[in-house]
């Protein structure tokens, strides 16, 4: 018998460089027979699609917070749902928004004011899985077994992410979910450099100057931008794009736009989607290059006709423009296994930092201890305490699922957590299902505020957000997320 | 680009000619798919394989669990009225009660009106419960310990069925009576071991007030985890002094078609 229970109702929120939107969806849980299994997310459907909007700005640097929000509420007002309704979701910050002052309050508001459990995130790595999942690469990926790479490509930013589904199969802890191979994220995007209706440059950001200085080209605030300036402009973006999904090795230009860290390996592709506000455009440029008053159309006509481009298989995106949101309001939200051991009264948690405790099972117990104790520490020097909801541990590799193994990490638990002030609730994420027989263990020697979830996977330097529980109580609502701001 | 770029990227699952789409789906099922053929029979290879499973579910119904084993974990060994294995296939009943000399061991070695009475047997799996109740019974019994839940004096039945727990939990006045068994090997596991619970356990119980945990072996549900799980379980069945169908009332909201 397959237990049912009613969808939980998500909002994506995305306020992007250029545009924002929202949507709202339903997600339906179901919980396979047998009792070895998880509950899981098994239909996503989008039941209101926002407006694509252009994101209100104060000034350069600053996010018109209360007009995003006044859209948000005409976003909830046209689907028929009020903020009460919404069960889950994420808000999302993207590309160049990121970095504007004000972003990381404007999230956490938007998070806190439209939903039950709603998710404030950030991060370009974690844009371009959201964009990839969300255009459907993920799914292409998973349903071919090949290395799909899904390549966003908005205003500010372009976001990678590679999807490898040839290890795509149940391993018998549930996690049948296509791997995210890599992400590759750089600051090129439509909206580097604007034109007003004359043809005169309005404004230029600063990744478009260091292409411009590195090509040594003319661009000046007010002149004209002449047409071959344009072309080998754009046409220098494209290279970093393509150079970027192919690479390395890469091109300094390439290296100097990229966000984050560079892959050592190329990926083997065997297809691409673009998505993104640009992306969109990729199949059908527009006849006006500077229709939308930026670089947008015609980087869009330069990627379509550029060699290698046309070299790749390119498959056509579930979504394009929204490709984030749809991720945002569809993806992010995960269930932990079924049997967990909570301490709800301390739910829900926002913003949890990660620490990971990794390492290889056969040490012994000693490292295996100062492991924990490392964990433990690096959390505390980077969070205060007093300021956060709850601090998380995440165990790698449980090992042998034993009593004997579970009593030794619950031992180097209870240690490892006593620097922690006893008022602090802490979340123990496992990937193994063994969250009831370890918080029954740790129950035993401690007594402070305690959850333990399983089958998630949570690196360290994310953070995690749990809400009530749900599908019939037997689990929690998880968000594995980056609060990456300024990159 | 131009239109016909996409001309090879179509669904790859579309071509069933495609030797490497359909080694993907075959890997991702433990299920005897594409194993081939050689003439009218499969493979050797699979064939050999076949025949190894088939091997291992028949030890696991044909094999006695070790004595040292029930020794190591202090169960009181019982015995049902079946005299050997074939017996024990034939004649489910005589599973489900317990020899007369047993009985009276029973209640010579075993304390009286626990809150849980904790039953191992054989059932058809002696694999299961070689490999899983180490790790299980230790939890169960330290998890309800520490809810002052009174486990009485654990048992193993030899060539038990699952009602026999109604017989022991009546005998003894328990509570609530939970049986680890092993389960009806198939060929893709032999060791997989069901946890029955009953509230209130007398002969004749019927099958609806019992609950079950089943599939528990390692690529199923852990049996470390089971031992965590079934405390709370049992913990619930005590409070609410009811199991099986009567646990879910509130649930049962039939609805017929008109």
């Amino acid at each position: 018998m397959t237990d049912f229970q009613g969808p939980l109702t998500s909002i994506g929120i995305d306020v992007g460089t250029t545009t924002s939107h929202a949507i709202v969806s339903r997600l339906q849980i179901e919980t396979p027979p047998g009792d070895a299994a998880s509950p899981a997310i098994v239909d996503r459907e989008i039941v209101h699609r926002g407006e694509v909007r252009e994101t209100p700005l104060v000034d350069s640097q600053t996010i018109d917070v209360d007009r995003v929000a006044a859209f948000v509420d005409r976003e909830l007002t046209a689907a028929g749902v009020s903020p009460a309704e919404i069960d889950t979701g994420a808000v999302i910050v993207t590309g160049e928004t990121a970095r504007r002052e004000n972003a990381e309050p404007l999230v956490h508001r938007l998070a806190a004011d439209t939903g039950q459990f709603v998710a404030a995130t950030a991060g370009a790595a974690l844009e371009a899985v959201l964009a990839g999942r969300g255009s459907g690469a993920a799914a292409r990926a998973a349903e071919t077994g090949g290395t799909v790479a899904n390549v966003d490509v908005g205003g500010g930013t372009t976001n990678i992410a590679i999807f490898d589904g040839s290890q795509t199969c149940d391993d018998g802890m549930g996690f049948d979910d296509v791997t995210v191979a890599e992400t590759r994220c750089l600051d090129v995007g439509g909206r580097l450099v604007t034109v007003d209706d004359d043809g005169h440059v309005e404004s230029v950001s600063p990744p478009a100057r260091t292409i411009a200085d590195a090509l040594d080209l003319p661009v000046a605030v007010g002149s004209a931008l002449d047409a071959d300036v344009r072309d080998r402009l754009m046409s220098a973006m494209v290279d970093a794009i393509v150079d970027s999904c192919s690479g390395p090795p890469f091109d300094a230009l390439t290296r100097s736009l990229s966000i984050g860290t560079l892959p050592d390996d190329q990926p083997a592709l065997s297809g691409v989607v673009f998505s993104g506000g640009v992306g969109r455009l990729v199949r059908t440029p527009p006849k006006d290059p500077f229709e939308y008053g930026d670089l947008g159309g015609g980087l869009a006509a330069a990627i379509a006709d550029h060699e290698t481009v046309r070299s790749w298989s390119v498959f056509e995106p579930a979504e394009d423009i929204r490709a984030t949101v749809v991720g945002a309001g569809t993806e992010t939200t995960t269930l932990s296994g079924r049997t967990i051991s909570l301490d709800e009264s301390v739910l829900p948690l926002r913003n949890v930092p990660v620490a990971a405790v990794s390492g290889p099972v056969s040490d012994t117990e000693e490292t295996f201890k100062q492991r924990f104790d490392a964990a433990t520490a690096a959390i505390l020097s980077h969070h205060d305490p007093g300021e956060v909801d709850a601090i998380a541990l995440s165990i790698d590799d449980v090992g042998d699922l034993t009593y004997d193994r579970i009593r030794v990490i619950a031992d180097a638990l209870e240690s490892a957590l006593a620097p922690i002030p006893p008022t602090l609730p802490v979340v123990v994420v496992t990937r193994q299902n063994c969250a009831k027989v370890l918080g029954q263990t740790l129950r035993r020697t401690t007594d402070r505020s305690l959850l333990v979830l399983d089958e998630l996977a949570v690196d360290g330097g994310d953070y995690l957000d749990v809400g009530e529980p749900t599908a019939g109580g037997e689990s929690v609502p998880a968000v594995v997320k980056t609060l990456a701001f300024g990159e | 680009m131009t239109p016909d770029s996409n001309a090879n990227a179509t669904d790859p699952t579309d071509d069933r000619t495609d030797a490497e789409t359909l080694r993907r789906v075959a890997d991702r099922t433990p299920t005897r798919l594409d194993v081939g053929r050689a003439g009218p029979r499969p493979p050797t290879d699979a064939l050999l394989e076949f025949r190894e499973d088939h091997g291992l579910a028949r030890d696991a119904v044909f094999s006695r669990v070790d004595d040292s084993l029930v020794d190591d974990l202090d169960l009181v060994t019982l015995r049902t009225r079946v005299a050997d294995a074939d017996q024990y296939l034939a004649r489910p009943d005589l599973g489900r009660e317990l020899a007369e000399e047993s009985i009276t061991r029973l209640h010579e070695e075993c304390s009286e009106t626990p809150g849980v009475q904790i039953v191992v047997s054989d059932g058809l799996s002696s694999t299961a419960v070689e490999t899983s109740v180490p790790e299980l019974l230790p939890v169960l019994k330290d998890g309800l310990a520490e809810r002052d839940i009174d486990v009485g004096t654990p048992v193993f039945v030899e060539f038990g069925r699952v009602d026999v727990m109604d017989v022991i939990g009546e005998e003894l006045a328990a509570d609530c009576c939970v049986i680890l068994i092993g389960e009806r090997p198939g060929l893709r596991t032999a060791e997989s071991l069901s946890a029955y619970f009953v509230y209130g356990p007398e002969r004749g119980g019927p099958t609806a007030e019992k609950s079950v945990v089943s599939n528990i072996h390692d690529s199923g549900l852990p049996p470390v985890e089971a031992g965590a799980e079934l405390v709370d379980l049992l913990a619930n069945v005590l409070e609410q002094e009811a199991s099986g169908i009567d646990l879910r009332e509130d649930d049962r909201e039939f609805e017929t078609e008109s």
